[in-house]
Order: C-alpha cells, then structure tokens, then sequence
C-alpha cells in the first residue's frame, strides 16, 4: 500500500482519504479509534502536575494501584487505570506486554528471547523491560505478522 | 487465553515427548532391556502429564524475580514429583536411591532440552519480529522526510 503525505490547499482542514478498491475493516477501524483517541495526558511528579505528550512515555506501569509513565528520564504518576490507558493508546502505538505494563512500540529498539520462555524488550533509553508469553502475540499482531509466522 | 493455553500445551507436549523418547531410547540402549509396545502410550502419557504443569506455569505473571524463581523451582520438584510417580505406577524400573538419582538427570535432561527448544523458536520469532520494527522505522523515517519536504515546499 503507497502512503502520500501532502499538505493541504491554503488554510483546508487536515483530511485523511482513502483510495482503494475495497475499504479494510482493520484500516478503517485504526482511523476511527485514531480520530477518537484521547492524547492528552496529565503527570504528577512531587508538587507538580506536567502535560506530557504521549510520544514521550517509554512504558506505563502499575505498581500497587497507582500507575506510573515511565519518560526518558523522568517517572509521573498518572491517575488513570492500566485498562483505560490500555483503551486509550493502543490504537496510537502502545502494546500490552505484561499484565501490569503496556510499552510505547516506538521506544523499542530491539527484542531477545530469554531461556525462561519470556521476551525481552531493549527500549531505546537502555531500560530492559519484560514481555510475558501471553502477550507477545499482541506484539506481533502490532507488527502486522500472522499467528504462527 | 485458552487457545494460547493450548498452543503452548501442545507445544510442550511435542518437546517433552521427544525429549522423554531420547532419555528412553538412551536409557534403554545402555541397559539393553527389551520393551513391550504399551510403553510408547505411556511415554505419551508422561508427556501429556508434564506438559500440562508447564503450560500452567506460563499463565503465571510475577512481576518479582523471587516468585518468579520460586514458580520454577516448584515446577521442576513437581514435575521431578511427577516423574517418580508414573516410574513406579508403569513399572519402568524399581525405585532405589540409583534409579531416583538417575531420573532426577533425566529431568534435569528433560528440562534444559525442552527450555533449550522454546529459546530457539524465540529467537527466530524475535528476528522476524526484530525485522518489521526495523521496517517501521525506516517507513516512518521516511513519512517524516515526505512531511518535512513538503512542508519545506509550502513554506
């Protein structure tokens, strides 16, 4: 599929058309949960409460019923259940890895197995994170490959 | 959840029944003992039988390495348990410090081999996988040079 990016004509609206010969479900769907993704996202950090830019978050994870963004080098904690930021940015490019982690696919340089049947997730800060056995096909399906390839 | 229960089910039953046949056939080229046919069925059985705790293991989760550590080594005793178990109930030999001692190995065997499998199989998994993120990143790089370009040229 060929993906063109051009600007719009004067002061248009930014609009996204679809040319093809018979819409995919899956691509329609990813722009409707795309165009009704919520991205704002509030941290508290010690005193203070930061706008953070969902690019920015590494990874999420919930930690005795509170849930942290992990940044680059910052931690804030965010007041939102693991499930709604789950509902909120998998559509974006957020996977669940783990039952209490849900990792930025953008921050992941590369993966390697461990003998303990787990995945191993190197982010691009140098952070090592876990990817349990029953979410990797998340990760896959993510990737665009099939169940058993 | 239960169909990924029972492709790894199924997964482990394969690698422990080829491991278990390799223990045997190597078992029973050094005693020299003959066998009846009914010990393929319950090799398979064994199979099954272990297989089933290890597929249980991996619906496990623990975030700490300590319960991690201890999930495996409760698995091993049970499966260890197991063995000792179906040698007595199938008669495969009689239970002295010796034969224990030497079916503790064989699950040792057993183990690492089974382990060893599944890291294999990950591994090309995560080599394919490695390779469509590498392609995500190249097609993004990309998307972002068409967007800068064009904004370069609107401006």
């Amino acid at each position: 599929m060929k993906i063109i990016i051009e600007p719009p004509k004067n002061a248009e609206e930014d609009v996204v058309i679809i040319r093809c010969a018979s819409p995919d479900p899956q691509l329609i769907s990813m722009l409707l949960s795309f165009q009704t993704a919520k991205t704002d996202l509030t941290g508290y950090i010690d005193d203070r409460i930061v706008r953070l830019n969902y690019q920015d978050v590494c990874y999420f994870e919930a930690n005795e019923n509170r849930v942290f963004a992990y940044c680059n080098s910052e931690v804030y904690e965010i007041k939102y259940k693991l499930y709604e930021l789950e509902e909120m940015y998998t559509p974006l490019d957020f996977v669940r890895c783990s039952k209490s982690m849900i990792v930025n696919m953008e921050k992941i340089d590369f993966l390697s197995p461990l003998f303990s049947g787990k995945l191993e997730a190197n982010l691009k800060n140098g952070e090592k994170i876990i990817i349990s056995r029953q979410y990797v096909h998340n990760l896959k399906s993510k990737l665009g490959m099939q169940e058993g390839e | 959840m239960a169909k990924e229960f029972l492709i790894s089910l199924l997964h482990y039953f394969v690698d422990i029944t080829t491991a278990v046949l390799i223990a045997a056939a190597v078992f029973l080229t050094a005693s020299g003992q003959q066998i009846e046919s009914v010990i393929l069925w319950q090799i398979l059985l064994a199979g099954f039988i272990t297989a089933l705790p290890t597929a249980v293991l991996l619906c496990f989760d623990p975030k700490s390495v300590r319960i991690s550590m201890a999930l495996w080594v409760t698995h091993f005793m049970l499966i260890f348990a197991i063995t000792v178990i179906m040698l007595k109930m199938f008669g495969w030999c009689r239970i002295t410090p010796l034969s224990v001692l030497l079916t503790f190995l064989a699950v040792v065997f057993i183990y690492f081999f089974t382990c060893f499998v599944h890291y294999l199989v990950d591994r090309k998994h995560t080599a394919l996988m490695n390779q469509q993120l590498k392609k995500r990143y190249i097609q993004k790089e990309k998307l972002l040079k068409a967007e800068q370009q064009s904004e370069h040229k609107s401006s």
